[in-house]
């Protein structure tokens, strides 16, 4: 029997097989296959509810996507959702790599500051909500004394103008620790003799974090973008415990989902239509897909000048 | 490891003999890059930022209503204990803080099996399809929102509202995992496994005995990655349960929220209540866990 | 080397084959078995174990009850359930109350999972001619057989027919009707208004007045709950009610802007967006942030003088409020004419229907006539706040405060009005009172016109 991979050193293949299998059967069926299959409900008319019949009706969803009708407010929620991933990542890779660095000093304690910006990560996202409402809470709290004393005050959450800016300002300070762990160790790793060679040579700090640092911090860049970016398009957990689902303010694809495909907005006749909600899934998967190709591109070539 | 200072310090003493304003940056900048107060400061800074909500939290959380309805953001006066009590009583806490262990634990445990029994075979070769498996693996980091359909599948197959439907659906979001994984396994020796092999040890004993062991910061991270993702789920819990004490943490506190939405002293304590093991479990972990995400990002 | 290259292909094209087959068959079937289960599933109500007269030994098993929550009618319902456990101890009955926001998610759910046996139906209507193709969800389950027919059921003798036949659906009754409920009126803290001398305003003239009155010294004039943006559209609803008093107003309303003979940039319709943003701009400063559960304790505080709420939230106000003073309710007065501001409009609150998928018909029933038997509805009606839709049953002294204004049921905008998929959502309600600042962006002007551009482009 040909054997084209390279040499199977183990007695028999059977383990490697039935692992593999299982893995991939259980991967597949609860994975893709729900995947694929909003590909094919995407193309019905598919309600929430039982007894209601389901017909095919083609690119109708798709095209009611796009419609003039339901334009504005998927042009909303995709605006909402660029500028929440684009604006969150950005910001949080640069006060993480400001952090790492920070870190990077022989300070004492290093280690429990470490661990103290990585902690918002295991608390969660309906604590992270609660405590961010509670300190945006309008009526009393910490926020609402600093403007205070600037003679103002915000409806923060409830303002629309405000709503989303806050609530990627949340989103940041709950996920700039994974960044600064993955920073802080691409920073360990840098050798030391690249910077005392460099400084004998003459440069200036800044100079050396745009020719040494930023270099070696390459792979470390690549990833945190990478996650990022592919998180961020795909995130809505926190602005879901924020602001709820249907905040036009704040409300962003996967939420769009959400409510149209279970739950019409309270207090009104509107219908639940999953198949409509499987359509605007399949836009954002075209539109994650893109912009992750697209930053993997850019990032390649980055890397491949260095 | 080299301390930034040093170097510039010699570097300025040597031309100035001063601490002037040099080439970059101002008096201020200087002080902040220059002086280890600087960095204290930020340090500090930083410090405030991340911990001082949590206090905040701790000192709402023994307000009455009455008392924060009057000082919201003032040290709390008369310490209302038993709001943790009430909050404990009334949210049934304990259920919902281990129904997140388990589902956490148990989820992650199936996405790492699938991340190391799927991504060694692919990054050796052990299994025909290498490019098929690989495209796979990157397809799986976008796959598209399936709310509805995974809804519907845990339907069809009976497992609606339960515990097992819902760790098997989280237990799949494996997300960059086997990618991660297969890239660390290209990294082992293959002489490795050739040697065990010559010693009569069998796939699976190989595979468990010696990779796991070996690849601990890999599987740790891919473990991790996984259950921060589960541990904050919340939409798919709504979707996917409806009995209350099957509830992860996240619903239970959402929904404890709507009901007792004004009563911010009983919230702030629920909420704390549910922060103050995973707070504590981190404080033990976190060494583990730091290592963990720097050990792999290093593989 | 040919082989090598086409076997990794052909593995990709069957397995990609494998995976859409499968997802296919499996959306497919989605549709199969929920139409099978309905063939099962419906059915008239049988005529097994009769409202309150059932012998509590045959009724027994589980019973899920699933309604959207609010303070009082949970505590209401609590009360009934356990006097129905009392009377029928073989029945475990599990009471779930979920909020408005995350009710149509879950009821949908486990109304899919068929792990529902009472449920509230919300909107179950039927559409208008003109609006053909834009039922609601309940609707749609109504007619494709998801609910028990309740017609013929014993219990639904003990209701006000008035009540029945204005909501009977197809000419069958598929709910029942727990109560009403009064959505347009004003909350007002006596003492405050007698302090500053201002009487009670019959028209909007005399509202503004009061309005600039409390200002001027210092009184915030009105409190709304924001942030859970509905509270805000109690005031569209006043508006309304006001500008277009009588039920065949509305109707014609309604039926003028489906057909597109009125816009909602004309004066009528847009009229109503600026009695709306007149009203924010005298309400308390940021109240985009404030919660709806909030609003009761601010009131009882005299953070403000009125606030906009339902009847259904009079225990809670009450309470909050205790002893500190006295409260007061009025119609909204959106008209300069007294006499379009009589009445109150309103709704039938939470209506309960049985699933046609139901495990345990049996106790649904016996727990429905339990609940509409005179003796314990009374005790629902006396907690929940909700105004009795059956006769003969004694109100609350707040109710009866406001008799005036009930005599005649006058239903509200929010349950004549049908909703148009196809329209963008600015035009749900259709008056877009989320837009108009602080709520949102716009003034009232600009929040009609956006509502036009969305409604049109359905069209």
């Amino acid at each position: 029997m040909a054997n084209p991979s390279p040499t199977f050193p183990f007695p028999r293949r059977a383990p490697v097989r039935i692992t593999f299998g299982l893995a991939l059967g259980i991967l597949t069926l609860f994975g893709l296959v729900p995947a694929v299959a909003v590909l094919v409900v995407s193309f019905t008319d598919l309600r929430g509810l039982p007894y209601i019949p389901v017909h095919w009706i083609g690119f109708e969803n798709f095209i009611e996507f796009f419609s003039p009708a339901h334009w504005s407010d998927n042009l909303n929620a995709l605006v909402n959702t660029l500028i929440f991933a684009g604006a969150s990542t950005i910001i949080q890779i640069v006060f993480a790599l400001g952090i790492a660095i920070l870190l990077n000093r022989k300070l004492r304690g290093t280690s429990i500051y470490r661990s103290i910006v990585f902690m918002p990560t295991v608390l969660g996202v309906t604590v992270i909500g609660l405590i961010w409402s509670l300190m945006f809470n309008p009526s009393g709290g910490p926020a609402a004394e600093i403007l205070g004393w600037f003679g103002k005050s915000s409806a923060f959450l409830g303002d629309p103008n405000l709503a989303l800016a806050l609530v990627t300002g949340v989103q940041i300070w709950a996920i700039v620790g994974v960044s600064v762990i993955i920073f802080l160790s691409g920073l360990q790793a840098i050798p030391h003799e690249l910077y005392e060679v460099s400084s004998i040579d003459g440069a200036s700090s800044w100079s050396q974090f745009r020719f040494v640092t930023m270099p070696m911090l390459s792979p470390a860049m690549t990833a945190n973008v990478l996650l990022g970016v592919v998180n961020a398009l795909q995130s809505y957990q926190l602005t879901y415990v924020l602001t709820g689902p249907s905040n036009r303010a704040t409300q962003v694809l996967s939420l769009l989902v959400y409510v149209q495909g279970f739950g019409g907005k309270s207090g009104t006749t509107l219908s639940q239509s999953q198949g409509y909600a499987a359509a605007i899934s399949m836009v954002q998967f075209v539109l994650v897909g893109v912009i992750t190709f697209l930053a993997l591109w850019y990032l390649r070539k980055r890397e491949v000048r260095l | 490891m080299i301390d930034l200072h040093t170097a510039d310090d010699r570097a300025v003493r040597d031309t100035s003999g001063s601490y002037g304003p040099v080439r970059t940056g101002g008096r201020v900048a200087l002080f902040f890059r220059r002086s280890k107060l600087g960095s204290y400061t930020l340090v500090a800074i930083v410090t405030i930022i991340f911990l001082f909500p949590m206090l905040y939290l701790f000192n709402t959380a023994l307000k009455s209503n009455a008392e924060f309805a009057a000082n919201p953001v003032g040290l709390v006066q008369h310490p209302h204990w038993e709001n943790f009590v009430n909050a404990w009583q009334q949210g049934n806490f304990k259920d919902i803080i281990l129904n997140s262990v388990l589902y956490t634990i148990a989820g992650a445990s199936i996405g790492t099996f699938i991340a190391l029994v799927m991504g060694f075979p692919v990054a050796r070769g052990y299994i025909r399809g290498r490019k098929l498996w690989n495209a796979l693996f990157v397809l799986v980091l976008f796959l598209p929102n399936a709310l509805v359909t995974q809804f519907q599948l845990l339907l069809r197959l009976n497992l609606y509202d339960s515990r097992l439907g819902y760790i098997l659906m989280v237990g799949v979001g494996v997300g960059i995992g086997p990618l991660l994984f297969s890239g660390f396994a290209s990294s082992i020796p293959r002489e490795l496994d050739e040697a065990a092999a010559s010693d009569g040890v069998g796939y699976w004993r190989y595979l468990f005995t010696f990779i796991v062991p070996l690849a601990k910061p890999a599987l740790a991270t891919v473990f991790i990655l996984q259950a921060v993702w589960i541990w904050n789920e919340i939409i798919l819990a709504t979707v996917l349960l409806a009995d209350p004490s099957k509830f992860p943490v996240t619903v239970g506190l959402y929904a404890f929220k709507g009901t007792y939405s004004n009563q911010w002293g009983l919230l702030a304590a629920a909420t704390f209540i549910v922060a103050a093991p995973l707070i504590v479990g981190y404080v033990f972990l976190q060494r583990f866990l730091v290592n963990g995400v720097l050990g792999a990002v290093k593989g | 080397m040919a082989t090598r290259q086409s076997r990794p292909s052909w593995t990709f094209r069957r397995a990609v084959a494998v995976t859409a087959a499968a997802g296919t068959l499996f959306a497919v079937g989605a549709c199969g078995s929920s139409t099978a289960a309905g063939d099962g599933g419906s059915s008239v109500g049988t005529p097994s174990a009769s409202g309150s007269s059932g012998s509590a030994g045959d009724i027994k098993g589980d019973l899920h009850i699933l309604v959207s929550s609010a303070d009082a009618s949970d505590a209401a319902f609590r009360a009934i359930n356990e006097a129905f456990s009392a009377k029928y101890p073989d029945v475990k009955v599990d009471f779930s109350s979920v909020p408005n926001d995350s009710y149509p998610a879950t009821k949908s759910s486990r109304l899919t999972a068929n792990n529902v046996d009472i449920f509230v139906v919300k909107s179950l209507v039927e559409v208008p001619e003109y609006a053909k193709g834009s039922e609601s969800d309940d609707a749609l389950l109504a007619e494709g057989g998801g609910l028990v027919d309740l017609t013929n059921e014993p219990f639904m003798k003990d209701y006000t027919p008035s009540v029945l036949q204005a909501q009977a659906f197809k000419g069958k009754q598929y709910m029942v009707p727990t109560g009403l409920s009064y959505s347009t009126g004003v909350y007002y803290n006596k003492k405050i208004f007698s302090d500053n001398g201002i009487d009670v305003p019959t028209t909007w003239d005399e509202l503004v007045a009061a309005c600039d009155k409390l200002e001027k010294a210092g009184v915030t004039p009105f409190g709304i709950g924001g942030k859970d943006e509905w509270p805000a559209g109690l005031l569209m609803l006043g508006s309304v009610a006001s500008l277009y008093p009588t039920l065949d107003d509305k109707q014609q309303l309604a039926k003028d802007l489906w057909e597109q003979k009125v816009k909602l940039t004309d004066e009528g319709p847009q009229g109503v967006l600026e009695k709306v943003a007149k009203i924010y701009s005298y309400a308390q400063k940021n109240f985009a942030g404030t919660g709806y559960d909030q609003i009761p304790a601010e009131f009882a505080k005299g953070d403000f003088a009125m606030t906009a709420d339902g009847t259904w939230n009079e225990p809670t106000i009450a309470a909050a409020v205790g002893d500190k003073f006295d409260i007061g309710y009025f119609p909204f007065p959106g008209s300069d004419n007294a006499d379009d501001n009589k009445f109150l409009n309103g709704k039938i609150e939470l209506q309960l229907a049985v699933s046609a998928g139901s495990k345990n018909k049996d106790a649904a029933l016996a727990w429905l006539g339990f609940f509409s038997d005179p003796a314990n509805y009374k005790t629902f009606v006396a907690k929940s706040g909700f105004s009795s839709a059956e006769p003969n049953i004694p109100a609350t002294d707040f109710l009866d405060s406001i008799a005036d204004y009930t005599s005649t049921y006058q239903p509200a905008w929010d349950q004549v009005w049908t909703a148009n998929n196809k329209a963008g959502s600015q035009a749900v309600y259709p008056f877009n009172y989320p837009a108009i600042a602080p709520m949102g962006k716009d003034d009232a002007a600009g929040a009609a016109a956006a509502a036009e551009t969305d409604w049109s482009a359905a069209f």
